[in-house]
Parts: C-alpha cells; sequence; structure tokens
C-alpha cells in the first residue's frame, strides 16, 4: 500500500468499503444520563433498564473507487449507524467490514471536541485523533480556516460559535484533508445558502476516480446531481440500490411525497 | 493518513487485540501532549500568573491545613509542615487524576461519535494534565524544606520510584473511573466526598507511625497508604521506605490499573451507543 500512495493509490472500480451480512444491535439505556441512584432506586422494582434497538440487519454493501453512494432513508432507518460501522466507531454485532483506505468522516455531530477550546485547538485534536500527524494537519489548516470563511473566530472559543459555524468548520475539515473515503451524514443541513453552494461545489470537486463517496441527505435533488449510486435504506435493510433517478423515484412514491418541494430542499 | 485495510468485526466481551491497539495509540501520541496543553492553555495555565497559581494554590491549601492540624493538636513543629506539604501535593496528583479523569470520555463526546480512536488516549491525557501541575509543586517543596532548615539526604531519591508507582496508580484510576462514569453518570457528583475521604483516611494531616493500632486496617484497604507513607519517609525524613510499604504501593498501582485497563477496553468500543 504504502510504496503505491505516493501517486494514485487506488485504482478506480477497486473496492473502498465492503460490507457483508451487517448486523447491528445496540442495548440502548432507556434513562437519558444512567445514574446510580436511578440504579439503585429501580433495585427492588426488578424494571429493565434497557431496550434492544435492532439497527441495521443484515446489510451487504460493496462502495469502489470512483463511485459516489447517497444512502437515503426515512429517520431511524439505520443510515447513520451504518455510516458509524463503516468509520470504525461502532463495532458490528454480526458481519464484517472491509474499509480499503483512509477515511474521513462528517457525521452529523461534526468537529469539536472541548467547546471551550479555540476552533484552531479543536481542529488540531480532531485530526491528531484521527490518527494525522502535527505537520499534515499544518500543512492543511490555512486551507481549513479559508473554506470555513471564519476569519478570526478561529481562535475564539467553539461556545461562542453559531451551529453555522460549527457545520462550516466541520465541512472544512472533512473536505480539506482529502481522504481516500469521505463520509458525510447530512452535515451540511445547518450552513446558509451561499455555504451550502460552496459546500456542494466542494463535494464535486472532490468526486474522483481514486476516491469513494458516501453521502448520507434527504436532499433528493443534491442526490440527484451528486451521486452516481443511490442505495435507500429502510428498517435496517438495504431495499433499493442502483442509478440514483430510479432509487430515488421508488423511495419517493414509497414517501407518497411525489416531487413536494420539501424534499429537495436540505442538504 | 495512509491506512491499510481496516476490518471491523463482531467483539465478544474481551480485549481487543494488544498489539494493534498500542500501535494505534502510540500513532497518536502527539494528540495526549497536544490535549494537555490546549486544556492547560484554556485553563489559562500558560500565563505567568496562571502559573503562579499552580504555585499559590498548593500553599494555601498547605496553609489551611496546617492551621488544622495546629488547632486540633493544640501546636505543630517544622517538621509536620514538611510531612503535610510533601503528601498532600503527591494527594492532589492523585486526586487531579481522578478528577480530570472522571468526565475524561462523557466530556469527548463529540470525538467519540465522529472519529475512530483508542479510548484510552482520553485519561491519560487527565493523568498528564494532573502530572503538569504536579510539577511546580515539586520545587515549592523543595524550597520549604531549605526554608525550614531540613537535611537533605540521598535516601532522598527513593522518591523517584514511589513517584514511578503513583503515576501508574493515577493512570489506573483515572481510566477504571472515566469507564465507570459512562455507565452511573452521577459519579462525578460523587467524587468530591471520595477524594476528601481518601485524604483523611490517608497519612497526610498525620503521620503513619501516630495511627492508633486498632486503626491499622486503614493501611491494608487504602492503596495510597503505603505510598503516602514511603513518600514521606523519603523526602521528608530522609530515610530509605520500609520496602514492605512499596511493594504493597506497587501491587495495588499494579492492580488497579491492569483490572482498569481490561475492563476500560473490553467496554471502550460500546462507548459510542452509551454517551
Amino acid at each position: 500500500m504504502s510504496s503505491l500512495s505516493a501517486s494514485s493509490p487506488h485504482k478506480t472500480h477497486e473496492v473502498a468499503v465492503s460490507v457483508r451480512n451487517l448486523g447491528l444491535t445496540y442495548t440502548t439505556a432507556i434513562d437519558k444520563r444512567p445514574t446510580l441512584k436511578a440504579r439503585a432506586k429501580a433495585l427492588g422494582r426488578g424494571s429493565k433498564q434497557t431496550r434492544v434497538v435492532r439497527a441495521l440487519d443484515d446489510v451487504n454493501l460493496d462502495v469502489n473507487y470512483g463511485q459516489v453512494l447517497g444512502v437515503i432513508g426515512t429517520n431511524g432507518a439505520g443510515k447513520s449507524s451504518l455510516m458509524r460501522c463503516i468509520a470504525g466507531i461502532l463495532p458490528p454485532s454480526q458481519g464484517r467490514i472491509e474499509v480499503n483506505g483512509s477515511v474521513s468522516t462528517l457525521l452529523a455531530l461534526g468537529v469539536g471536541f472541548n467547546p471551550s477550546m479555540s476552533g484552531r485547538d479543536n481542529v488540531y485534536l480532531g485530526g491528531l485523533a484521527a490518527g494525522m500527524t502535527r505537520d499534515e494537519i499544518t500543512g492543511h489548516f490555512d486551507e481549513i480556516a479559508e473554506f470555513s470563511e471564519l476569519g478570526d473566530a478561529i481562535d475564539a472559543p467553539m461556545r461562542t460559535y453559531s451551529s453555522g459555524m460549527f457545520a462550516r468548520l466541520a465541512f472544512s475539515v472533512a473536505a480539506t484533508v482529502r481522504p481516500d473515503i469521505l463520509i458525510i451524514d447530512e452535515a451540511l443541513s445547518t450552513g446558509d445558502a451561499k455555504f451550502k453552494e460552496k459546500s456542494l461545489n466542494r463535494i464535486k470537486e472532490l468526486r474522483s476516480d481514486d476516491r469513494a463517496l458516501i453521502l448520507v441527505s434527504h436532499a433528493m435533488k443534491t442526490l440527484r446531481e451528486t451521486c452516481n449510486d443511490v442505495a435507500w435504506l429502510h428498517k435496517g435493510k438495504i431495499v433499493q440500490r442502483g442509478e440514483p433517478n430510479q432509487v430515488i423515484d421508488a423511495y419517493q412514491k414509497f414517501l407518497d411525497l411525489g416531487k413536494s418541494a420539501a424534499i429537495d430542499e436540505d442538504v | 493518513m495512509s491506512t491499510p485495510i481496516q476490518v471491523y468485526e463482531p467483539f465478544k466481551a474481551g480485549l481487543p487485540k494488544l498489539g494493534k491497539y498500542w500501535k494505534s495509540l502510540w500513532s497518536r501520541r502527539t494528540f495526549i501532549s497536544e490535549f494537555s496543553k490546549s486544556e492547560l492553555r484554556e485553563q489559562h495555565f500558560d500565563s505567568v500568573f496562571g502559573q503562579l497559581w499552580l504555585v499559590i494554590n498548593p500553599l494555601l491549601l498547605s496553609g489551611v491545613y496546617f492551621i488544622l492540624i495546629v488547632i486540633i493538636r493544640g501546636g505543630s513543629d517544622s517538621t509536620r509542615y514538611v510531612h503535610l506539604t510533601a503528601t498532600l501535593f503527591l494527594f492532589y496528583l492523585i486526586s487531579n487524576s481522578l478528577t480530570g479523569g472522571v468526565k475524561s470520555i462523557t466530556a469527548g463526546q463529540r470525538l467519540i461519535l465522529n472519529t475512530a480512536f483508542p479510548r484510552v488516549m482520553l485519561p491519560i491525557s487527565a493523568v498528564i494534565i494532573a502530572i503538569f501541575k504536579f510539577v511546580p509543586t515539586i520545587f515549592v517543596f523543595l524550597i520549604i524544606k531549605v526554608v525550614v532548615g531540613s537535611e537533605f539526604k540521598v535516601e532522598m531519591l527513593w522518591a523517584i520510584p514511589i513517584l514511578l508507582i503513583t503515576v501508574l496508580l493515577a493512570l489506573g484510576l483515572a481510566i477504571t473511573i472515566s469507564c465507570i462514569n459512562v455507565y452511573f453518570r452521577d459519579i462525578a457528583s460523587f467524587l468530591p466526598y471520595l477524594t476528601r475521604t481518601l485524604l483523611y483516611l490517608s497519612p497526610v494531616l498525620y503521620e503513619a507511625s501516630e495511627l492508633d493500632p486498632k486503626l491499622r486496617v486503614l493501611e491494608i484497604v487504602n492503596p495510597l497508604f503505603p505510598i503516602l507513607d514511603s513518600w514521606s519517609s523519603a523526602l521528608v525524613h530522609g530515610q530509605m521506605p520500609e520496602i514492605s510499604n512499596m511493594l504493597q504501593g506497587l501491587a495495588w498501582a499494579v492492580g488497579i490499573f491492569l483490572i482498569g485497563t481490561y475492563f476500560f477496553l473490553s467496554r471502550e468500543r460500546e462507548f459510542a451507543v452509551r454517551l
């Protein structure tokens, strides 16, 4: 791998992500905030503190280099869970995932490790945690700061940021490091129209033969324009996968929304 | 960011592959130092007055406790003050590791939900920060020792292995408590009572030799007891600490570190769904 990584490490159609028979079940705590006190109080009652959620069920998915895969589905379909599994954040309960290349993720929560630290510190910490070196981050930092258009705010504590500023910084980090595989999960919805357009253009720029993109979105128009492949996830299973227009049409028919404006709105 | 093929498969309760885990932890060591630096910067310890506070704070603390000792015992001497500062400063290394470690996982939620990395980095960073805060107090202690005219002996070097044992214990405790706090979020609220109790159970406000024989059980059940006692023997009295004391401290530190780390590593993959 390392000998090849100098120029074009991954050939088009080479498998970037391979998901086989993936199943994911969580046990979620019913209490929002599990405490010893609550546990002790519920002791005699024998009440169940947890609920088992079957988030993904026998999912098979291959993503090749050169592909831009859109993932669609209703809320709770398992889209974010699938992305977290591919990113290695959630361990699968069944099956196997192989990821061939470096992954950069922009999941719903975005960047930001400690809100009282500055945007700059958070970018460094996030990058270092993801396994980048200090020099690599420094090399990208100016580009990140410029793309995010945060100006001096980059050195202000992140708790002073608006949600739009958060989203800008998060997107800039994920999109400037040029990973082999980029996963973006509904992360653009809080930016303003101008930044949204800019991000979309960047995503289109990032489409290349030696990169795989996975976009989770509810913005059907964007997906139709950007993707060359779409997977529709419903209740933890892949219902349909294939040519974007076909899959999205079927999904919209299923939702019985037709060409309602609401589905084209957000990214 | 060249990454070879990553394979994610289900895990049963148990440890991840340790070699791989260590490698990925080691490759992220700059995160640990960068995190500690940013955290200290955020608490303003990079400024002159911030650093001064690192010195003033322990001095004030030791002053307050010294008043307490004088009032309760109706008098005191300089050796007792030297003992108090030496043990109190080391105690705060442990205590700061615990308070920094307890919320390290739950506070790192955003990062944990967005990035795959060895989670144990977070409590380790908390201990590094506690060490940063401990270092200036060593100098404060040495100055106090000079001022009261206490003798410097070569036996004081025994403090080095004792400090290493303490750091291992602090790591074990921080890793354990950060993991427990994921499952029981109110541990963080109990922690001040826990550390306060530990302080009174440890030979800080008194010397181990003064302890009523009936209370000797404290020496056995409190991991800090043998460590603080050895620390005082070496630094305050300039004597070689009892080997049995140091071995007992080492056994506690290794035990807590191994159990806590096992507990943490076998559960850390679940943290993302628990946050």
